[in-house]
């Protein structure tokens, strides 16, 4: 796609002729170099998956944190420069804690997830009076998994500010095939045990390194324990039961 | 007071706040909730208008009453439409009774140090189905009660509410409880006794009465069946229903 | 802060069918400090007329003393008992009399007025503090509840009421009324008026 190169991609801002913002397909390109993440909705249930991508044996695996809790109902596991992350996430964490400071309410899942998607197209440079803004898109793209009153959602956030709402998601090294996978294999009456033990099946199949409670974590938001990612001792129970 | 003699020093300041008088009163029933208003606006001695709305429809299932100086109120009234629109537009729901409780607490809290000179009451149907009424105070405190009266006579009314609808001071009579919730008629009655009690005693009460009446969707309108110059403003039949009643008050 | 409000206190009156009615609270305070739960402010003037002086603790049993020297000095040179509708524009010249440094009082009155027939009719009145008789046909308040007196007594009150209706209705005006003011309460009696006798009954209520 990008074997020619032309002079328009390399301003951040700049449409090239054919009408495309160069920096931001190669920061969805930057994702496809990041650890496989997946994601699958039930009617129980949104679960989340991530390959750790351990490094080295020196590593320790419990410091990567790939899986990041938004609020009480929401979660998200992401893929790319996951630094990047952190800052969207921050602002997923004091957007909803602020609706719900405004309106007692918990914020919908599709809500936060535009909030978020808000910030992806702020790069640039800043005129005087205004915010800075940043110098480059994010390179990051988020599955972010909740439920409110209208249930369990799943959606998939990249570098455009595009969001969409997924059944079932793959991103990452491994989405291609992991993606055809999940279109086989999911189905609408999934329960949330199944789901769980599909992610790791398909983690499995698209990760270098063998499978173990050590370099894969697993994440899950239900109506009645809301969002939580599984402890060692429940993750190495599926884990092994696979 | 500052008049212009030379005897002391004295000072003149534009004072930004007036008081218009007049009354709110809101009554939560199990499935219903009566918020009403007299009509009358007066500064001092003066009548400004004899009618002058005090209670706002919000959405489908919300009113709100405003009272106290009415520039304020009516300004905070547009304030809080206009976030009930960019709720519904940003979300894609209406925003829900307590959801809008909390929101008109951060909107007077945010004006701590130069607040809305307004008393609150808001009234409606809950998510749950349950009749709601929520009272705030000028600078945001809020809490959701069975009944509350505000503004130039609710020295006079809410006792009396105490007395009829919490039915303090009173025994039952042995073998019975006094009712959690009483019904429309019984309600509609008391409200209509509090304006015309209050307009007796209280100069600034008086003129006209307006009470909205809300029900719970599903809920029977049997009971307003016979009430006169009933005017309906829902626009679903399925949905929650919202009635409002007129009725003069003493002019005097 | 106000001297009428000083202590702390309210009355109420009402008529009824052949029959009056006045009752109180009993509390007495300094400011927002209660310092009694038995003061009295409901006096028998004479066998038939009832004052209830609400207001500033000290004028109360002044002003009632001074009341009671004119009313003695009435009754001896007159060889009668003074009407209520005479007590109370003996009241009201008292008050009056002080008008450029008042009793911080606004009493109020009731009574079972005699009839040129020989009959009795049921008789309330109050005045303002310096004097301003009011002269009313169903109820009349003071204190520090007064407004609150107002609403619930607009409210509950009709005419015509019986003795033990009248009663009732009395009491629940000013349990009610005292329960939202902090400054009245901590007890209340009520004495209801009748042309054969009169029956004086202690409320139990709030002690908060």
């Amino acid at each position: 796609m990008f074997l020619t190169r032309s002079e328009y991609d390399r301003g951040v801002n700049t449409f090239s002729p054919e009408g495309r913002l160069f920096q931001v397909e190669y920061a969805i390109e930057a994702i496809k170099l990041g650890s496989t993440t997946v994601g699958v909705k039930t009617p129980e249930g949104v679960v989340l998956a991530v390959e750790k991508r351990v490094q080295s044996p020196l590593l320790e695996s419990s410091s990567i944190e790939k899986i990041m809790e938004i609020d009480g109902h929401l979660g998200c596991a992401m893929s790319g420069l996951t630094a990047d992350a952190r800052t969207m996430i921050d602002h997923a964490r004091v957007t909803s804690q602020n609706h719900a400071f405004t309106y007692d309410e918990r914020i919908k899942v599709e809500s936060v997830t535009q909030a978020v998607c808000d910030l992806a197209l702020r790069f640039g440079e800043s005129v005087h009076d205004e915010d800075a803004m940043m110098s480059r898109p994010f390179g990051v793209a988020l599955l972010i998994a909740g439920i409110d009153e209208l249930g369990p959602q799943l959606f998939h956030t990249d570098p455009s500010g595009t969001f969409v709402r997924y059944e079932a998601k793959a991103i990452g090294s491994g989405s291609e095939a992991a993606q055809t996978e999940l279109q086989d294999k999911w189905h609408s009456q999934m329960t949330l045990r199944e789901a769980q033990t599909l992610t790791l099946r398909v983690l499995k199949q698209v990760m270098e390194e063998k499978l173990d409670h050590h370099n894969v974590q697993l994440a899950q938001v239900t109506p009645q324990a809301g969002f939580e990612i599984l402890d060692e001792v429940r993750l190495k129970e599926i884990v092994d039961a696979m | 007071m500052p008049d212009g003699s030379y005897e002391r020093p004295q000072q003149r300041q534009f004072n930004p706040y007036s008081e218009n008088g007049g009354t709110i009163l809101a009554i939560a029933g199990a499935d219903f909730s009566v918020i009403a208003g007299d009509t009358r606006q007066s500064e001092g001695y003066s009548i400004q208008t004899r009618y002058a709305p005090k209670v706002f429809r919000l959405t489908e299932r919300a009113v709100l009453a405003v009272n106290g100086f009415a520039a304020d109120g009516n300004m905070f009234v547009k304030k809080v439409k206009q976030r009930l629109e960019w709720y519904r537009h940003a979300h894609a729901k209406d925003m829900p009774l307590r959801a809008i409780a909390r929101l008109i607490q951060t909107m007077l809290y945010a004006q701590r140090f130069f607040p809305y000179y307004v008393y609150n009451i808001l009234g409606g149907i809950e998510e749950d189905g349950t009749g709601a009424v929520y009272s705030f105070d000028p600078v945001g405190s809020y809490e959701r009660e069975a009944c509350r009266a505000a503004g130039a006579a609710q020295s006079l009314v809410q006792p009396f509410l105490d007395n009829q609808i919490y039915f303090k001071n009173q025994t039952p009579a042995p073998g019975t409880n006094h009712p959690t919730h009483l019904p429309l008629p019984d309600v509609l009655s008391i409200v209509i006794d509090s304006f015309t009690s209050a307009t007796e005693r209280h100069i600034e009460v008086g003129d006209g009465l307006e009470i909205y009446v809300v029900l719970a969707k599903g809920r029977s309108t049997q009971e307003l069946a016979s009430i006169g110059g009933l005017q309906e403003l829902s626009t679903r039949a399925e949905g929650d229903r919202m009635f409002v009643i007129r009725r003069d008050l003493k002019k005097d | 802060m106000s001297i009428m409000q000083y202590n702390g206190g309210s009355v109420i009156a009402m008529v009824g069918k052949d029959c009056v009615a006045i009752a109180s609270d009993l509390r007495l305070g300094n400011q927002s400090l209660g310092i009694s739960s038995n003061f009295e402010k409901i006096f028998a003037m004479t066998e038939r007329t009832y004052v209830g002086l609400p207001g500033l603790a000290t004028d109360v049993t002044t002003l009632h003393e001074q009341l009671r020297y004119r009313l003695n000095m009435y009754t001896i040179k007159e060889e009668r008992t003074m009407e209520p509708e005479t007590f109370i524009h003996l009241v009201s010249s008292t008050l009056y009399e002080k008008r450029w440094g008042p009793y911080f009082i606004e009493p109020v009155l009731a009574g079972m007025q005699k009839t040129p027939s020989g009959a009795f009719r049921p008789f309330v009145a109050s005045t303002d503090l310096i004097g301003c008789i009011n002269f009313a046909k169903d109820f009349v308040v003071a204190g520090t509840a007064s407004e609150k007196l107002f609403g619930v007594a607009e409210g509950l009150w009709e005419p015509d009421l019986e003795p033990e209706d009248l009663f009732e209705t009395i009491s629940q005006t000013l349990l009610n009324a005292v329960d939202r003011d902090a400054y009245s309460g901590w007890g209340a009696v009520v004495h209801v008026i009748t042309k054969d006798k009169v029956v004086k009954r202690t409320l139990k209520g709030r002690m908060d």
